[in-house]
C-alpha cells in the first residue's frame, strides 16, 4: 500500500505547489463563493422588492354569476407586470383549481425559502362572497396566506398582500353598494416551519460551488496528469518499475479525493465562518452524493483524456466542455429560470442531477428529478467514460 | 566480468507500420559487463531498450534475463532492474528526496534514500525541487532514480545526450562505480568515445539492424592496418582534391576537413606533402591518429554515427 499512499501524496504536493493547480483547485472556487454572494445575497443593498408568490386558484368561476376569485387573481396578475423601469411586485405563479399535487411542493419551496408566500383562493371563494354581501350572518370569505415563520421577506410580503386585498375588499364592497358592510374577505395568516429551516442563498450556492470545484478538478487535473505526464515522460519513469496501472490509478484517485476533501472543507469553513451558511453535509445521503461527484468528474477526466491525443489538446477538449456544462448545471441559480432550450441541454449533463440530487438531500431546494434519476445518470456517465477510457486511453505503452 | 550470460535476446522486432524499427537483432549480455547498443539516431536503439525494459511489446522474438524466459518482461524480473530513460522525467514540483520515496515504494525493498544521494552526489540537493536542478543534476537523480532498488541489471539509455563535459564525466565516474560493483550495464550512445571508455562489449546498430559486434578493440581491429591522416584546407577544387584521392586508398571531405585513410603510412604522408607543394595548397591542422569506432561505422555504412 506505500506505493499508493507515496503516489496520493505526491500528487497532493504537486498539486498545492504548483501556482496555477493551486489557484484553480483551492483559491478560485473560494474567490467565485465569495463573489457569487456577495452579488446575489444582496448584502449591503435595499431589500429585495420583488416577492416570489405562489396562487392556487380553487374557486371555479360559476356562470352568470360574478367572478370575485377571478378579481382576486388579476390584482395579482397585474402586480406582476413591471412598471416602467420598475421591477414587477411579484414574480407569480397561478396553480388552477386541479393543481393540487403542486400544494405539497409549494409549501415545501416556502419552508425552504424558496417562496416568499403561498397564497389559497379556496373553493367556494365566489358564493362565501355573494352570501355575505347579500347580508347573511355567514362569515367573510377566507383567504388564506402561508407565510414561512421567521423570514423577513415572508412578513413584508404578506403585509404588501394583505394592503392589496385589503384594496380589493373595498372594491367589492363598492361594486355591491355595501359600503357599511364588514369586510366581505377575510385573510387568514398560517406560518409554517420552525424559523430555522429557512435557507439564505448561500445555502443553494454552497453546493454548488461544492460541485463546480469537483468537476473542474476532475476536467482539467486528470487530463493534465495523464497527458502531460505521458508527454513529459513522467509516466514512462513508473512504467519501468514494477508499478502496476490499477495501484497508478488507486494512488492518483485517493490523492485527487483527498484534494476534493481539502477544497469542499475550505469551502464550507468559507461559507459558515464568513457568510453564515447553515446547511450541512454530514449526513449518508449528502456525503454519497459528494463522492459519487468526485467519481463522475474524474471518470470523465478520463474520458476527455483519451479522446486527446496531447495535453494541449486535452486542455482545449476540457475548455470547450467546461463552461457550457457548468452554467448548464443549476449550480449558481435554479433551474427553472433558464429558457427551454438551455433547460433541454440541461437534461443531459450529470452536474443537473448532481446539483439537484445533493441540494434536495440537504433540504436547500425542492426535488425536481426523482432520486433514481440523480443517482442513475451520473452512474450512467461513469459507465460510459470508463468503458470509452478503458477502450481508447493506452497508460503504459505509447505508440 | 564473467561468462554468465545474465539476457540473451534472439530474432528480436519491432515495426511501427511500415517502418522496421527494430529488424530481427539477437545478442547476449554477460553478467557484471558493459553493454553498448552504439548507432546513430533512429538506429532502433531506443526501441531494443525500451522492449528490454518491460515498457514496449515486441512484435516477434525471445527474450530470457535472470534465467527466465519471457515474451515481455514482467513485474518479477523489473524488480531486479533498474533503468535510465532517455526521456525519463520527474514531477517539477517534487522534491529530490520525495523522488527516490516515491520511486523506492515501487520495489517490495529499496536502498536507503540518504545512500542513494550521497552516491550520486546529491545529498546538499535532497530538498530542493526538480525544477531547480541543471541538467547534469536532474540526471543523475534519474541515475538514482535507477538504482534505487539495487538492480542486478541497469539500463543506461543516452546517459550523457545533451551534458555539458564536466557533466558527462560525472555520469561516466557513476557508471565506473556500478561496474566496479558487479552491475550489469547496457548502455546506448551515440557518443563512441562514450562507448569505448565505458563498454565491455559493443552492438553497432543500423536501420534496426545489428551490423558489428565485439569488443571496443575487436571492432577496432578490424580497421588496425590502416591509419587516419586528417587535416584543413581552407582552399581547394575539386579536381584538386580528386588529383589527391587517386594517390590515397580512401579520402573523405566534410566542411574543409579531409581524411585520408592509408595503410602506409610513411608513403602517404610523402605523397600528402608532394601535393601540397605541387598544388600550393596550404595544410593546415594535420593530425595522424589510430581507427576508433567512428571509423568503424564509417567502414561498415559509409556514414558518420552523427549524421
Amino acid at each position: 500500500m506505500k506505493d499508493v499512499l507515496r503516489l496520493a501524496g505526491a500528487q497532493i504536493r504537486v498539486t498545492l505547489r504548483e501556482r496555477v493547480s493551486l489557484f484553480w483547485f483551492l483559491v478560485f472556487p473560494l474567490l467565485l463563493l465569495t463573489l457569487l454572494t456577495l452579488i446575489f445575497s444582496g448584502l449591503g443593498e435595499d431589500p429585495r422588492m420583488t416577492f416570489d408568490i405562489a396562487l392556487f386558484q380553487q374557486s371555479v368561476p360559476q356562470a352568470e354569476a360574478p367572478d370575485f376569485a377571478g378579481i382576486v387573481e388579476h390584482v395579482f396578475t397585474d402586480a406582476s407586470k413591471p412598471v416602467g423601469d420598475r421591477p414587477p411586485l411579484f414574480r407569480l405563479t397561478i396553480h388552477a383549481a386541479d393543481a393540487v399535487s403542486r400544494y405539497e411542493e409549494e409549501m415545501e419551496r416556502l419552508r425552504l425559502g424558496r417562496l416568499d408566500l403561498v397564497v389559497v383562493v379556496p373553493a367556494g371563494f365566489n358564493d362565501a362572497v355573494l352570501s355575505h354581501l347579500g347580508g347573511s350572518d355567514e362569515a367573510a370569505a377566507p383567504i388564506e396566506i402561508y407565510t414561512s415563520a421567521g423570514r423577513a421577506s415572508s412578513t413584508m410580503a404578506h403585509d404588501v398582500v394583505r394592503q392589496i386585498l385589503a384594496g380589493v375588499d373595498r372594491e367589492i364592497l363598492a361594486i355591491a353598494g355595501r359600503f357599511n358592510r364588514e369586510a366581505a374577505v377575510s385573510i387568514t395568516r398560517r406560518e409554517i416551519g420552525t424559523g430555522t429551516e429557512a435557507f439564505s442563498y448561500i445555502d443553494f450556492l454552497l453546493p454548488g460551488i461544492v460541485l463546480m470545484g469537483f468537476f473542474t478538478a476532475g476536467l482539467f487535473s486528470v487530463p493534465g496528469t495523464i497527458l502531460f505526464g505521458r508527454e513529459q515522460g513522467i509516466l514512462k519513469r513508473y512504467w519501468v518499475t514494477p508499478l502496476s496501472t490499477s495501484r497508478f490509478l488507486l494512488g492518483f484517485g485517493i490523492g485527487h479525493m483527498a484534494l476534493c476533501g481539502v477544497q469542499f472543507s475550505l469551502a464550507w469553513l468559507l461559507a459558515a465562518v464568513a457568510f453564515g451558511a447553515r446547511v450541512s453535509f454530514f449526513s449518508l445521503l449528502p456525503a454519497l452524493y459528494l463522492v459519487l461527484a468526485i467519481v463522475v468528474f474524474l471518470a470523465f477526466g478520463f474520458l476527455i483524456a483519451s479522446l486527446a491525443k496531447t495535453g494541449n489538446a486535452g486542455m482545449a477538449i476540457a475548455n470547450i466542455v467546461n463552461m457550457p456544462m457548468m452554467f448548464l448545471g443549476g449550480l449558481f441559480f435554479p433551474i427553472s429560470d433558464l429558457p427551454l432550450p438551455l433547460k433541454i441541454l440541461m437534461m443531459g449533463n450529470p452536474l443537473t442531477y448532481l446539483a439537484d440530487g445533493l441540494r434536495t438531500s440537504l433540504g436547500v431546494d425542492v426535488a425536481v428529478f426523482p432520486i433514481l434519476a440523480t443517482f442513475g445518470v451520473p452512474l450512467a456517465w461513469i459507465l460510459v467514460s470508463v468503458a470509452v477510457a478503458a477502450h481508447r486511453l493506452r497508460l503504459e505503452e505509447a505508440t | 566480468m564473467s561468462d554468465t550470460i545474465l539476457m540473451r535476446v534472439t530474432e528480436l522486432a519491432k515495426r511501427y507500420g511500415d517502418t522496421v524499427a527494430v529488424d530481427r537483432i539477437s545478442f547476449a549480455v554477460a553478467e557484471a559487463e558493459v553493454f553498448t547498443l552504439l548507432g546513430p539516431n533512429g538506429a532502433g536503439k531506443t526501441t531494443t531498450l525500451e522492449i528490454l525494459e518491460g515498457i514496449r511489446r515486441p512484435d516477434s522474438g525471445a527474450i530470457e534475463v535472470f534465467g527466465r524466459q519471457m515474451p515481455r518482461i514482467d513485474r518479477a524480473a523489473k524488480q531486479r532492474i533498474g533503468v535510465l530513460l532517455q526521456e525519463g522525467n520527474f514531477e517539477p514540483y517534487l522534491k529530490v528526496r520525495e523522488v527516490l520515496h516515491l520511486i523506492g515504494s515501487f520495489f517490495p525493498v529499496a536502498r536507503p534514500v540518504n545512500e542513494v544521494l550521497e552516491s550520486i552526489s546529491l545529498a546538499n540537493k535532497a530538498n530542493a525541487l526538480v525544477k531547480t536542478l541543471s541538467g547534469g543534476q536532474k540526471q543523475r537523480l534519474a541515475i538514482g532514480a535507477a538504482l534505487i532498488n539495487n538492480p542486478d541489471l541497469v539500463f543506461l539509455d543516452e546517459p550523457t545526450t545533451g551534458l555539458d563535459p564536466q557533466a558527462r564525466r560525472n555520469i561516466w565516474e557513476i557508471v565506473s562505480a556500478l561496474t566496479r560493483a558487479g552491475k550489469t550495464i547496457i548502455l546506448t550512445t551515440h557518443y563512441m568515445e562514450e562507448a569505448e571508455t565505458l563498454s565491455d562489449a559493443i552492438c553497432v546498430m543500423d536501420h534496426g539492424k545489428i551490423i558489428a559486434k565485439g569488443s571496443p578493440r575487436e571492432l577496432t581491429a578490424s580497421l588496425a592496418q590502416e591509419t587516419f591522416i586528417e587535416f584543413a584546407v581552407p582552399e581547394v577544387s575539386e579536381q584538386q582534391l580528386a588529383r589527391l584521392a587517386c594517390e590515397c586508398e580512401t579520402l573523405r571531405e566534410q566542411a574543409g576537413l579531409i581524411s585520408l585513410q592509408t595503410e602506409d603510412l610513411i608513403d602517404t604522408i610523402d605523397r600528402l606533402l608532394s601535393w601540397s607543394r605541387e598544388e600550393a595548397v596550404s595544410i593546415a591542422n594535420m593530425t595522424v591518429r589510430q581507427p576508433n569506432l567512428e571509423d568503424v561505422f564509417l567502414a561498415l555504412t559509409g556514414r558518420r554515427l552523427r549524421e
